[in-house]
This record gives C-alpha cells, structure tokens and sequence, in this order.
C-alpha cells in the first residue's frame, strides 16, 4: 500500500469513527478462545471491507478505560508505520485509538 | 573407564536420537577419547534377552562397577502403582530404576520425562508417570527426595524435549573425568552451566524483544515470538540460542516459539486448547512476565519501548 492510500485509509477510518460509528468495544476477548472468534470474524469479512474490520474490531479514536490504554503501546502498532500489523486488521491506525484486540 | 548404562522408561526414544547426533564431543568420542564404556543401551548394546538382564543383574550385585547410570524416559507406575505397563527384563521397570540408581555412582535423567515427568505426565497422567526425582516441581518422583548415588550427588537432570545433544555429552563427560565435584546443579538439579541463562540469550529476535515489535504468524523472520505466539524463551532456563542446535540454529532463530521445554511444567496449560503457540492473556496483558518483571513494570517499558523503537526494527532486516 503506498503513501498516499495509506492515508487515504487511514482518513475514511477517521471519518467513521467521527461520525459516531457504533463499533463492538465489547466483549472484550478475556480468552484466547474469544480472541480466535473475533479473528475468525474478520477472516470471514470481504478484504475490503474497511468498516466491517472497524466494527468487529470494536475501533475507538481515543484511548480507553482508565488506564488509557491505546494502540502506542499495542504489541501489533508499528509506530514508525502508524499501522496495525494483527494480519486480520492490517490497516492504518493512530497512536491514540484502541480496539478490542489490544495486547500488550 | 567408566562403565554407562542407559535404559528407557516411558520413553519416545528422541533422546537417544539427540545423543546419537551430538558433536562436542560426540557419541563415538566419549568411548575413543573419554574412556566410557558403554555396558549397554537400547538402540547400541549387543546383547539381547536373558544376557541383558544377566548385565543388569551384575551392575546391581556389583560384579560390574557401574559408574553412570543413565535413564531415559518415565518411570511408570501404572496400573495401580505396579508399574506392571512398562516391563523389561521379566520386571517392572520401576524396579530397575530403584536398585540400578541404588549401584550406581552417578544417575543422570536425559529429557524431560526422566527428570520430572513430561508430556506422559500430563494430567489425567493414565500411565502414572514420574521423573525419578520429580514429578512436574514437586521433589519426590520415583527416588524419592533424599536419594543420592553413591558418588553422593542426587540425580543430575538434564531435561528438555528432547535434551540437546551437547548437553549430555558433556556432562557425561564431566562425570565419567572425575570432575562431577565442578557441576553445580540448581534447585531442579539441572546443570547450572546449561540451565541459568534463557533460552532467549543470544535470540537473534532480541532486538524485536526490546522495541516490542511482534512476529505475527510461524516463520517470519522480523518480530519477537513473545507478544503473540506463545514463546516461552524470556521466562525458560536453556543455553538454546548459546549452544545451537545441530551448529546451525534454534526455535526461536527459524521463526518457531520456544515451548518452554526445560521447565518442569512442560507441556503448559496441561496442553488445553488454544495454549499452545498463543499467548495467554488477561485482558491483553501477558499472563507469564518474563522472568523477574511484574506487570506495572512491563506495562512501563512497553511505552517507553514502543516510543523509542527506531523504524528499522519494524522491518526485515534479514535479507537474503
């Protein structure tokens, strides 16, 4: 993905979550078998299916609970790429969003 | 000369195939260089039947001096404490095991089952397996807690799924020179020479380690193991990424998690579903802290880490 549709991604996530777009934060996945399920949905979505992924992954564009918890210091960030490397995901994402599927 | 004599218990073979593949020094030096005689070993000895057990039976009188006595495998009680499931020589295993260990100057266990139990140990455990001084980390196993060979050394564990090669071929050969008095074992009795670093000492991933960038599936070459899938290097006792495996390499060094295999619990989790090469979470945050960090602490260094990763560590910086 190049630069410039990297970004272009990246804003149309933006946007969804802007406009209020309800995403599944809950139930967070305690278990691995609850983490597999989740990724056993965004493998059934479409490639393309940008809000499909956004939804599933339960994406908010700020940090969460008390701890703030954000995708900074998520296992699967590449910081220097802004980007989400959980192969299901595999978009462009913000040091300051969070999902469901954080791991630290 | 020292007389070695190798028998198995519940055991797969792997670690005679690992001992028969050792390089330094290898199995053929031991007997030309090192002066082991090797009364008899399963896949090695000669003799069959009723001069088997003739040997065995010499090695116990005292007939034949038996230096090492080398076990691999567990030992296996069932049914019903009998041990009646594993036979050799016209008697349960178990009952070699017992006055074999009782002649013996020295008694070394290869491999995870002989040291404390391993995978035929695994719960619901129908074999009523035991490593001869534990049974996973609990002290007893087979000897019981307060045995000692005659050289006045308990069992010398050397674990692992299978033991590497070197390690056993170099502390049989500490043994068989007279430098046994050198080896200082730890709490498990494993070689603290082998078993005090871990196994990601010397991993080639540990710059991913340190900048929290994860391997996402089996096999990539950029990414450390711990985050995502399972490895258990940072918190497992093996010179694995010291002395490599078959010269050349490692788990962790070809992209595969380290199983923890070294470790008296091994297999972890009793191998439920969904614990073997994941791993295990409590609402994102690693359940097993490598070694000596706590939550707080790891939480901590994973912002810092993440804020001072440099770009290259993203990348594969392994190229062919």
């Amino acid at each position: 993905m190049s630069t410039g549709e990297t970004n272009s991604v990246l804003d149309q996530i933006a946007k969804l979550l802007a406009n209020g777009l309800k995403t599944k934060t809950e139930p967070f996945p305690e278990t691995e078998k609850e983490f597999g399920e989740i990724l056993g949905e965004l493998r059934a979505l479409s490639p393309d299916d940008l809000q499909g992924k956004v939804v599933i992954g339960g994406f908010i564009n700020h940090p969460f609970g008390e701890e703030q918890y954000r995708c900074m210091e998520c296992m699967y960030y590449l910081v220097h790429r802004k980007w989400c490397d959980l192969p299901e995901l595999a978009v462009p994402v913000e040091p300051d969003w969070w999902c469901r599927l954080w791991r630290i | 000369m020292a007389n070695l004599l190798w028998l198995q218990g519940g055991a797969c073979s792997g670690n005679t195939m690992s001992f028969l593949n050792a390089e330094e020094p290898s199995a053929c030096d031991l007997v030309t260089d090192f002066g082991i005689n090797v009364l008899w070993h399963p896949s090695l000895g000669i003799e069959l039947g009723d001069n088997v057990k003739q040997l065995l039976q010499d090695c116990i009188s005292g007939k034949i001096a038996l230096d090492i006595f080398v076990f691999e495998g567990t030992v296996v009680n069932a049914p019903n404490g009998t041990g009646n499931w594993n036979r050799f020589c016209g008697r349960p295993m178990k009952d070699w095991v017992r006055e074999l260990s009782e002649a013996a100057q020295f008694v070394v266990a290869i491999g995870d089952c002989a040291t404390w139990g391993g995978i035929p140990a695994t719960a619901p455990n129908p074999s009523e397996s035991v490593g001869l001084q534990f049974l996973k980390r609990a002290p007893g196993g087979s000897l019981g807690t307060a045995f000692k060979s005659k050289a006045g050394l308990p069992v010398i564990n050397i674990p692992g799924c299978p033991a590497h090669p070197d390690w056993v071929t170099q502390i049989l050969v500490a043994v068989a020179s007279g430098r046994a008095g050198d080896l200082s074992l730890d709490e498990f009795q494993r070689p603290k020479t082998f078993f005090t670093s871990f196994t990601q000492t010397g991993c080639t991933r540990n710059m991913h380690f340190a900048y929290k960038v994860s391997a996402t599936a089996f096999g990539q070459r950029k990414g450390c193991l711990f985050y995502d899938l399972g490895c258990r290097g940072p918190m497992t006792h093996s010179p694995c990424n010291r002395i490599l495996w078959n010269r050349q390499s490692s788990k962790t060094r070809a992209g595969m998690p380290c199983l923890g295999c070294t470790e008296p619990e091994f297999p972890f989790f009793d191998l439920a579903p969904g614990t073997v090469f994941k791993t295990q979470t409590v609402m994102g945050v690693p359940k097993d802290m490598p070694a000596g960090v706590d939550k707080t602490g790891y939480i901590k260094l994973t912002a810092a880490a993440k804020a001072a990763a440099p770009a290259w560590a993203e990348k594969d910086i392994f190229v062919v």
